[in-house]
């Protein structure tokens, strides 16, 4: 399923979904190595690296801009190669904040930079880290500067977020919807703007001796700045990148690991892709404690760890920890095993699905990366 | 058979496995009102909120489990259907409820408008669906002030009370700024009787007595990291207590540097013939052995940079936890 990135007609945009915590910034990361390994100018965007990953890959918390993985420097490597690879650290707040400062009228930025309910909106709105997600690859797709993007979706509990956040925020922003709704409840105020004329309306007066007044106007003036300066250009674009996810450039892929939460978030994903005809590449299950293969399954308790182990001069108690832990492996690889059965059985056999086996140390270096791609 | 001591049984009456200190700690943090379960996305919170609701069970408290994240699991764990805003019984002395912002608005602005004719109006209109929507912090100012009312119920006397709110919060981002927000609107809103509730809200969260953050993390970079950050802000920023870390999934310390030697030696004689059963197991062993040295690490880490008890949670190797395995968790 990754391999089609190395085809020279293959996917431009993958997009990594999933729950919080399988690993979806760490595998997008190698899935961006692997692009470059194949000959590919890519960019990986991610959203919070671990501390040592972000290191290796040369990502620091005060650089928004691309940055060149210097990945001529992995040692395994021999065969030449022309990829690149580039990293960038997607900001929620400095991607809303740069977006003003390109697209609103210089005048009226500071009235936008101040006013509270943009600046929650840019930080903590719910919806507000997808939508940014968007615009940036909005902005590096039209770059035209990349032969693959790889796009490590924002960190959730619910797969599907991403998906669903921007149209949400555009819903709730929607093209003068605002305007139409409010028409009756404003008046002109200050600085231009139209502010609630409270006083007149019993619903407004009721609604504002809840939330009280002040809300209302920031949200007025918000509102009044969103909907004349920005929102052409922000839903334009939001369409656009919808229309690139939908179309055979773009390739989905639902990241788990066998824990049931997140094979049940990776399995609406799936079902809301297919519903929608966008194109899913299949699930990548991480954190596999694999059985077969080089892992032998051995029945401790049958074999007898004192008789497996008789000619060594390994003391009792120590053939008893092995078997112990060897015995948890067995259970753990078991647990895993019925997951993802369960899993082929939801969703057929006709699916990809990619198994990564666990790796019991941290991926923190370039040459970790290596090892993982290696896999696809 | 080796295995057997791994099997603990401790059905029964659950006193034994408790050490004198871990006992009176569990006392004391029962006696809150109020216990906010933080941590980020799949390190276990759910797991850990359940197991703390049942321990807390055992110290003779009814307990309501509030969901308030975007995932409906406490439910289906129980075997019960998809919680909602009206208590359900789950097990002897164990509720659970969701929050929903939007029912909670429309109740509070029922209580506070007193026309019931406009306040039917309000609520029916879409001016009050976009402002639920759009106003910010509106949805979450109305979950937390379902909680302080759950809270409040007891003392009020009121018919389903419960001793102690366990609140499995969403992850860490999102639910910091759930906590963060009185202290934001506070200064946002000016007056109404909003201000006069989210006063209240300040006041008891910042309540050590009443209230707490318990921390659930994982050994691993990020997620220890992250639960250090947390930890930090919300001594210093939040002004809450957190009571507790507890570190979730760790392995079994086995071996000691004595036994790692002897598998070395053991495996490079192994080395040198085809693979074998030894070889799978020894080779398991050593992965474990540098995964619980990784996990050491972090845990050393966390047990550093925080002063707040620390409990290791050990584990089970398997994805679907039982109940019964949940309620020996802690």
């Amino acid at each position: 399923m990754i391999d089609r990135i190395s085809d020279p007609d293959g996917p431009k945009i993958i997009v990594c979904c999933g729950s919080g915590g399988v690993g979806k910034t760490t595998l997008s990361a190698a899935i961006g190595l692997y692009g470059a390994l194949s000959g590919k100018k890519t960019i990986v965007l991610t959203i919070d690296p671990a501390r040592r990953l972000a290191d290796a890959l040369g990502l620091t918390d005060f650089n928004v801009d691309a940055q060149r993985v210097p990945i001529e420097q992995i040692s395994d490597i021999t065969r030449p190669f022309d990829g690149q690879l580039y990293a960038m650290m997607l900001d929620p707040k400095r991607t809303f904040d740069h977006l003003i400062s390109r697209y609103a009228p210089a005048d009226l930025q500071d009235i936008i930079f101040k006013n509270r309910y943009y600046q929650h909106l840019s930080n903590n709105m719910a919806g507000s880290h997808e939508y940014m997600a968007m615009e940036k690859l909005y902005e590096i797709y039209h770059q035209d500067k990349y032969d693959l993007i790889v796009l490590d979706t924002p960190p959730s509990r619910r797969a599907l977020d991403f998906l669903e956040a921007p149209d949400k925020l555009l819903n709730l922003l929607g093209n003068n919807f605002f305007l139409k709704m409010f028409k009756p409840y404003l008046h002109a105020g200050r600085f231009g703007m139209r502010v609630f004329n409270i006083l007149a309306f019993p619903v407004l007066r009721a609604v504002g001796k809840v939330i009280g007044s002040q809300v209302l106007d920031d949200l007025a003036g918000f509102m009044q700045l969103w909907n004349d300066v920005l929102f052409e250009g922000f839903s334009r674009r939001a369409e656009t990148v919808k229309n690139l996810l939908s179309s055979n450039m773009t390739l989905f892929l639902a990241i788990a690991t066998p824990q049931h939460l997140p094979m049940t978030e990776a399995v609406f994903l799936y079902e809301k892709l297919r519903q929608n005809n966008m194109p899913f590449g299949g699930f990548v299950i991480n954190r596999v404690h694999v059985g077969g293969g080089n892992m032998a399954i051995i029945d401790t308790d049958r074999l007898g760890m004192a008789e497996l182990f008789h000619n060594e001069s390994a003391d009792p108690k120590l053939t008893e920890k092995l078997s112990i832990t060897y015995k948890n492996y067995q259970k753990m690889s078991e647990s895993d095993a019925r997951a993802i059965n369960a899993l082929i059985k939801k969703i057929g056999p006709s699916v990809d699905i990619m198994q990564m086996p666990i790796e019991e140390g941290e991926i923190a270096q370039l040459n970790d990366l290596v090892r993982l791609s290696r896999r696809f | 058979m080796a295995g057997d001591n791994t099997d603990v049984h401790h059905h029964k009456e659950y006193t034994g496995s408790l050490t004198e200190p871990e006992d009176s700690w569990a006392k004391q943090l029962f006696s809150r009102r109020l216990i906010f379960v933080m941590g980020k996305g799949g390190v276990g919170k759910t797991t850990v909120s359940i197991a703390l609701g049942k321990a807390a069970v055992r110290y003779k408290k009814k307990v309501l489990l509030l969901e308030i994240g975007d995932t409906d699991a406490i439910g289906s764990i129980f075997n019960k259907k998809i919680l909602t805003e009206v208590p359900l019984k789950l097990s002897a002395n164990i509720w659970g409820a969701r929050v929903n912002p939007k029912a909670e608005l429309t109740a509070y602005t029922k209580a506070y408008v007193n026309s019931g004719f406009i306040a039917n109006r309000i609520t029916k209109s879409r001016l009050f669906d976009y402002l639920a929507e759009a106003t910010p912090g509106l949805k979450e100012v109305m979950c937390l002030g379902r909680i302080w009312r759950w809270e409040r119920s007891k003392s009020e006397q009121l018919e389903n009370t419960f001793d102690l709110i366990i609140v499995d919060a969403p992850a860490t981002g999102h639910a910091l700024s759930l906590l963060r927000l009185p202290d934001v609107l506070i200064n946002m809103i000016r007056g109404g009787p909003l201000v006069t509730q989210i006063r209240r809200l300040q006041n008891l969260f910042k309540d050590h007595r009443k209230t707490c953050i318990l921390l659930v993390t994982l050994p691993e970079e990020l997620p220890a990291n992250e639960a250090i950050e947390f930890y930090c802000l919300a001594q210093d920023e939040l002004h809450m207590q957190v009571a507790a870390t507890f570190i979730n999934c760790v392995y079994p310390l086995l071996f000691d540097d004595g036994d790692v030697l002897q598998i070395k030696h053991m495996k490079d004689q192994h080395d040198k013939n085809l693979p074998n059963p030894h070889h799978a197991i020894l080779e398991t062993a050593l992965r474990q052995i540098k995964r619980r040295n990784i996990q050491q690490i972090y845990i050393d880490r966390i047990r550093s940079k925080t002063t707040s008890h620390v409990k290791e949670i050990p584990f089970y190797f398997t994805n679907d936890l039982s109940l019964s395995e949940i309620e020996e968790l802690l």
